[in-house]
């Protein structure tokens, strides 16, 4: 009988999802995502997934991830308890890059292919304004009172700030060769913006856009990602194969760690002890212990992986990890 | 399985980051990092091919010849094909020259918001099914090669281009690269509308482009190698596609006319252009202009090839002459 009782449990145990402590990550060229299960490091499916999906975000309020599939115009909506397709949002034009401003009024998103940048009320998804700009919108920050939304032009060399509640530019500025990543820091007055096509990344005067500042890092610096102790962000070098920790306060690189295979997307496990990177030329996931900054695994995804996201289905999920861990408003940036 | 995939993985990331990307970053062309990275890919699966058909096909054809043949010249500029094709550096030329008309394509559909159906949302069991959504891509872009293949004979202008994969009197294995750089350009910008409609491009599936690719080599291969059936209707055997590269004759003025379809035979069934016979005739175009391309280096022949496009599309200028 007890031995009934324990092949029962085991088999209930083997039927129960795992996707309590799942990472989804987007493998952009071969229109799948893959669902990992994040304690035996293991991906457990991959599912297809429109095409040239690269980026993703959570909905306010936490209940669903949407995954942008640009070449279809699409978002896919993703229960985040359960992983399954709650619906599916058309005609969200080329949603290269996409998030909700921080009082969850604004769904902006970054069509890199088309040269625009769309509004959106976030309630109804409905398009509140399509500004059209030069060129190549890559990534999107917003400001901590949710009236700015700042946007990285790839292939200008340029900074714009879009004030969301006229839906106008507000300023434009030139950072330097091929932005991409931005943040606005917690102090509300600085940005910080990588450059890929360069080796540094600049600060930048979130009111004026004036450039104030620069920072050597390492190759083709391209994405950010907030530790969550409203200080410290880390950086991916595509081209150096390294990840910086950036300290904002004191502008230098605390800490450096190669992850090979041209790092991209970061995201950190709720308890804050793993970054988890996206590997985009190795198929790969790379697992960064951060307190030792060292590599210690690797997740073998689809093609090219891109964003990723880490769920956390505990009380309070949803919310950013780093607003969580004591920042005021790091930015979710994938 | 797995370890070869990351043998492959791991030596595409190397060349790229050793040789491709610095060379990126220095010329300020980042804007490109991710297509580079494809390239690369792209090169290997050619490295990979010409190794395939010298290693594997060629012995075979030397082992099985159909027709007695040596290695001469026409057999080497057609190795100068392959390697050129192969190796990407004429697909980087159709690149650079068919982007801006796809591009505009391919934003323009988007920007309507004419988004086509893939066969995962028509048909949801392909889901956890990708090698049936495979084949299924896998034969509609071989149903778009056989049409392309069908006009490249039909409109005469085209005929003028493609005379040249025809002019050969001594195909093998070598001789499917063998083509206009603007026949290659013209199926490219077809292939581009086509995958709009299609909602998958050859490229998101690069087993297509490899496996298609070899098994069109293997059937210009001079073996004498024909399926019965029913194999014979679902794979282009090498006497199949020889018959396509038949001689014209007084008696036969359009045999070349039959057998087009590039891997599945069963579109040739289906159109009624499929004819199976073992005959062997001799290959080429009995037109001397275009038969003299056997005397003709790669360059020459593309040149001539321009010649017979501008007489096709302006008569008069062949009464000029």
């Amino acid at each position: 009988m007890a031995r009934i009782l324990i092949i029962l449990l085991a088999l209930s145990a083997a039927a129960a999802p795992a996707w309590a402590d799942s990472v989804i990550v987007l493998n952009s060229e071969d229109a799948s995502y893959s669902i990992i299960d994040r304690a035996s490091r293991t991906e457990l499916q991959r599912l297809p997934l429109g095409r040239e999906a690269h980026h993703l975000t959570r909905t306010p309020d936490g209940k669903e991830l949407l995954l942008a599939s640009t070449a279809t115009n699409e978002l896919v909506s993703l229960d985040t308890r359960t992983l399954k397709r709650v619906r599916v949002v058309r005609d969200i034009v080329d949603p290269y890059q996409l998030g909700y401003s921080p009082d969850g009024k604004w769904f902006v998103t970054a069509a890199n292919r088309l040269d625009h940048v769309d509004i959106y009320r976030a309630d109804n998804l409905v398009l509140a304004a399509r500004l059209f700009v030069d060129s190549v919108p890559s990534h999107l920050a917003f400001d901590v009172r949710s009236t700015t939304v700042f946007v990285s032009l790839q292939n200008s060399g340029r900074l714009i700030a879009v004030d969301l509640a006229r839906q106008t530019v507000k300023w434009s500025t030139d950072v330097g060769k091929a932005p991409a990543g931005v943040v606005a820091l917690p102090d509300g007055k600085r940005l910080l913006v990588a450059l890929t096509g360069e080796q540094s990344i600049v600060t930048v005067d979130a009111e004026s856009g004036a450039v104030t500042g620069r920072l050597e890092t390492g190759k083709a610096a391209h994405n950010f990602r907030a530790l969550g102790d409203g200080r410290h962000y880390f950086l991916s070098n595509r081209i150096e194969s390294t990840i910086s920790l950036i300290d904002t306060q004191d502008m230098k690189v605390e800490a450096s760690v190669r992850v090979p295979g041209g790092p991209d997307d970061m995201d950190i496990t709720p308890d804050g002890k793993e970054l988890w990177v996206t590997q985009r030329f190795l198929r790969r996931v790379a697992i960064v212990d951060i307190a030792k900054m060292n590599l210690i695994d690797t997740v073998r995804v689809g093609k090219s992986p891109h964003g990723l996201a880490i769920l956390d289905t505990a009380p309070g999920a949803g919310v950013p990890n780093a607003e969580k861990a004591g920042a005021a408003s790091a930015p979710r940036l994938n | 399985m797995n370890a070869l995939t990351e043998i492959w993985i791991a030596v595409q990331a190397w060349l790229f980051e050793t040789f491709v990307s610095p060379v990126l970053f220095h010329f300020g062309l980042m804007g490109w990092f991710d297509e580079a990275f494809d390239a690369v890919e792209f090169f290997m699966l050619g490295v990979l091919q010409i190794l395939v058909i010298a290693f594997l096909m060629r012995p075979v054809e030397a082992l099985w010849p159909l027709e007695a043949t040596s290695d001469n010249r026409s057999v080497a500029v057609d190795r100068v094909y392959t390697i050129l094709n192969k190796l990407g550096a004429i697909p980087l030329v159709v690149f650079a020259a068919a982007y801006p008309i796809t591009n505009w394509i391919e934003l323009q559909l988007r920007e309507w918001r004419l988004s086509p159906p893939r066969i995962e949302n028509l048909l949801p069991w392909t889901h956890d099914h990708a090698f049936v959504s495979f084949l299924i891509y896998f034969a509609i872009y071989d149903l778009a090669a056989y049409g392309i293949h069908r006009a490249q004979h039909r409109f005469s202008w085209w005929w003028a281009l493609h005379s040249l994969h025809h002019s050969q009197r001594r195909v093998t294995a070598w001789t499917d690269d063998r083509n206009h750089i603007l026949d290659n350009l013209l199926v490219t910008l077809v292939l581009a509308v086509f995958s709009q409609i299609v909602g998958v491009q050859p490229a998101d599936y690069v087993s297509i482009l490899v496996v298609g690719r070899l098994i069109e080599s293997w059937s210009h291969a001079n073996v004498d190698i024909a399926f019965g059936r029913p194999l014979r209707w679902l794979l282009v055997s090498p006497r199949f596609h020889r018959l396509h590269h038949a001689m014209a004759g007084p008696a036969e003025a359009h045999i070349h006319d039959h057998n087009f379809a590039a891997v599945l035979p069963v579109w040739d069934v289906l159109f009624g252009t499929a004819l199976y016979d073992r005959q062997l005739r001799p290959t080429g175009v009995p037109a001397p202009e275009i038969d003299a391309d056997n005397g003709r280096g790669w360059f020459s022949q593309q040149v001539a090839g321009i010649r017979r496009l501008s007489t096709a599309l302006f008569p008069f200028l062949a009464t000029s002459r």
